[in-house]
C-alpha cells in the first residue's frame, strides 16, 4: 500500500507536470495561430522537414554529422529553387500576365455561354427566381477583381512564409528530437510511455502522408503539364502547377484543379449551347482524367491508402471545416490534423479504459 | 528472486546514467562516441515511493534501467480468492538492473507485471521509438544493440524452457 504522504506528492507532481506540459503546448499553439503568417510558415516548415527527413537520415547513416547532413539538402534545395526561378519564373509570369489580361474576355465569353444556357432552359431557372448569368457574372467579377487586388499582398506574405519556413525546417530537422525530448520530460510518468509512442506514431503517419501526397501532386502536375504541352494548350505550366497544388486537397482538389483548364477550353470555343463539346475540351478533360486515373490506380493504393485510415465522410467534413477555419491551407492540412487527432484519441481512450485497473 | 526477473548480467558499484548504460549488456559493445549518442536518445525519469512505473496489462513500449532506487515487481492474480492475496510479489530490482526489455521487440505487447518504486528512484527509459531512431540514424550501432537484445531474450527463453521442463518433471513425479 502507498502511504498518504507519498500519494499526495505523486498526485501534486503529476498535476504540475501535466499543467506545465499543456501550458507550453497551448502557448506555442496560440503564438503560431495568432501571429500573422506564422501558421503557414510552420505548416510549410513541417512539410519541408518531413520531405527532407529521409535524405538527412541517409546522409547521417553515411557518416556525416547531423548538422552537416541537414545543411546539404537545404543547400541543394536552395540551388534548385534559384535555378528553377531563373528558368521557370519568367515563363510562369508571362503565362500569368497573359491569363490575367485575358480574364475579362473569358469572363465575357463565360457569361454569354451561361446566358445561352439560360435562354434555352430559362423556363426551369426562372421558376426558382434565379438569374443565373447575372449571379455567376457577379461572382466571377468579384473573384477576378479580388485576385488582382489581393495579388501583391499575397505575394509579399508568401515571400515572408517562403523565407521563414526553410529556416524553421532546418532547426526542426537538426534539433527537433532534442526539443521533443525536452517537452516529453514534462509529461507525467503515468502518461510518459503513451506520449512517447504517440509522438512516434504521429510522426511516422504524418511523414508518410506528406511524402505520399507530394508524390501524388508531382505525378498529377507532370501528367497534366505533358498532356497540355502535347495538345498545345495555353498556360500549360501555370495550369499544371495549379492542378498539382490543388491535388493536395483530398476529393475536392482534383475537381478544383481541373476547373480553370476546362473553363478556358469551354469559353475558347464558340459560346453557344448548340456547340457540341469540341475536341479540345475532350482532350483537356481526358488529360485531367488520365492524371487522376494514374493517381487512383497506382499512387493511392500503393502509398496513400495504407497511411491514413479515415472514412470518406469524415474526410469531406474535415475539409469543409478546414476551409471554414483557414481557407485553402485549412483544406490541405485538415486530413493530417484529423488523423493525428484520431490517433491521439484512440491511444488515450485505450490507455485510460482497457489497460488501467 | 524470481528467475525470469533475475539480472544475470549485473555488475556492482555506484552508478550514474553513463555508467549504467556502459555496463548494461545491451550496450556493452558500443564505442564511447556511440554511448554519447545513446545518452541523447534515452530518457531519465524520476519516481517517488509507491509510484508505478507501469501496470500489468498496459501496452509496453520499452525497457528501463535503474540508476538508483529500488523497484518491486508484482503480478495480479485474478483467480485469488481475497483482495489481500491478489498481488503476488515476484521480485525486487536494484541499481544497474533492467526490466521490460521484451517490449522493445513486441508489437503492442502488454506488460505481464506491475513495477512500483519502493524508494525514490531514478530510471533510464529506452523505448522502441528510440531504438528505431538509432537504427535509422546509426544502423551499425542499432545492430549491435539488437544483437545483444536477441541474446538476452534467447537466454531468458532458454531459462524458461529449462524451468518448464523441471516443473513438468516435478508434476510427473508428484501427480
Amino acid at each position: 500500500m502507498i502511504d498518504p504522504r507519498s500519494a499526495f506528492i505523486i498526485r501534486r507532481e503529476r498535476r504540475w507536470r501535466l499543467f506545465s506540459f499543456l501550458a507550453i503546448l497551448l502557448t506555442a499553439a496560440a503564438i503560431v495561430v495568432l501571429i500573422n503568417g506564422l501558421l503557414a510558415s510552420c505548416v510549410l516548415a513541417f512539410v519541408i522537414a518531413y520531405l527532407c527527413a529521409p535524405i538527412v537520415d541517409f546522409l547521417e547513416r553515411e557518416g556525416l554529422r547531423r548538422s552537416t547532413a541537414t545543411l546539404i539538402p537545404f543547400l541543394a534545395g536552395g540551388t534548385l529553387v534559384v535555378i528553377g526561378t531563373i528558368l521557370i519564373l519568367p515563363l510562369i509570369t508571362e503565362q500569368l500576365e497573359v491569363l490575367i489580361s485575358q480574364l475579362p474576355r473569358y469572363q465575357r465569353d463565360l457569361t454569354s455561354l451561361i446566358s445561352s444556357i439560360e435562354a434555352r432552359y430559362g423556363v426551369y431557372l426562372s421558376t426558382g427566381q434565379i438569374n443565373l448569368s447575372q449571379n455567376i457574372n457577379h461572382w466571377i467579377i468579384g473573384r477576378t477583381g479580388d485576385l488582382s487586388v489581393a495579388l501583391p499582398s499575397i505575394l509579399s506574405q508568401s515571400f515572408t512564409v517562403l523565407l521563414l519556413a526553410p529556416f524553421f525546417a532546418f532547426f526542426m530537422l537538426k534539433d527537433g528530437n532534442a526539443v521533443a525530448r525536452s517537452m516529453l520530460a514534462f509529461v507525467p510518468n503515468q502518461f510518459f510511455e503513451i506520449a512517447l509512442n504517440l509522438r512516434h506514431q504521429i510522426n511516422e503517419q504524418l511523414g508518410g502522408f506528406i511524402r505520399a501526397r507530394f508524390l501524388e501532386a508531382a505525378i498529377v502536375g507532370a501528367v497534366v503539364w505533358i498532356g497540355l504541352q502535347i495538345i498545345g494548350f495555353p498556360y500549360a505550366t501555370v495550369l499544371a502547377i495549379f492542378a498539382a497544388v490543388t491535388n493536395l486537397i483530398p476529393y475536392l482538389g482534383p475537381i478544383i484543379g481541373a476547373v480553370p483548364a476546362v473553363l478556358i477550353a469551354l469559353v475558347s470555343q464558340e459560346a453557344s449551347i448548340d456547340t457540341t463539346p469540341t475536341v479540345t475540351l475532350l482532350l483537356v478533360s481526358s488529360i485531367y482524367l488520365l492524371a487522376q486515373l494514374i493517381d487512383i490506380v497506382f499512387v493511392i493504393p500503393l502509398v496513400v491508402a495504407r497511411i491514413v485510415d479515415l472514412h470518406p465522410v469524415t474526410v469531406v467534413v474535415m475539409i469543409i471545416a478546414g476551409a471554414e477555419v483557414a481557407g485553402i491551407l485549412g483544406m490541405v492540412i485538415a486530413i493530417p490534423v484529423a488523423s493525428a487527432v484520431k490517433l491521439t484519441f484512440n491511444a488515450l481512450y485505450l490507455h485510460l479504459t482497457n489497460f488501467r485497473d | 528472486m524470481n528467475f525470469l526477473w533475475d539480472n544475470i548480467f549485473k555488475k556492482k558499484g555506484e552508478q550514474t546514467a553513463q555508467s549504467v548504460l556502459k555496463e548494461n549488456i545491451l550496450f556493452q559493445d558500443l564505442s564511447e562516441g556511440e554511448l554519447r549518442f545513446l545518452e541523447r536518445c534515452v530518457h531519465i525519469r524520476h519516481y517517488h515511493i509507491g509510484e508505478s512505473i507501469f501496470r500489468q496489462g498496459e501496452v509496453g513500449v520499452g525497457m528501463y534501467l535503474i540508476i538508483k532506487g529500488r523497484i518491486e515487481i508484482h503480478v495480479v492474480d485474478p483467480q485469488a480468492s481475497d483482495e489481500a492475496s491478489r498481488e503476488v510479489f515476484i521480485t525486487e530490482l536494484l541499481s544497474n538492473d533492467f526490466f521490460g526489455e521484451l517490449s522493445l521487440v513486441e508489437d503492442n505487447g502488454r506488460r505481464t507485471a506491475t513495477a512500483v518504486a519502493r524508494e525514490e528512484t531514478t530510471l533510464i527509459g529506452f523505448f522502441k521509438p528510440d531504438l528505431l531512431e538509432v537504427l535509422a540514424r546509426r544502423p551499425a550501432m542499432g545492430t549491435k544493440i539488437t544483437l545483444r537484445l536477441a541474446e538476452v531474450l534467447g537466454r531468458r527463453l532458454k531459462e524458461t524452457t529449462e524451468k518448464v521442463t523441471e516443473l513438468r518433471r516435478i508434476l510427473k513425479d508428484h501427480p
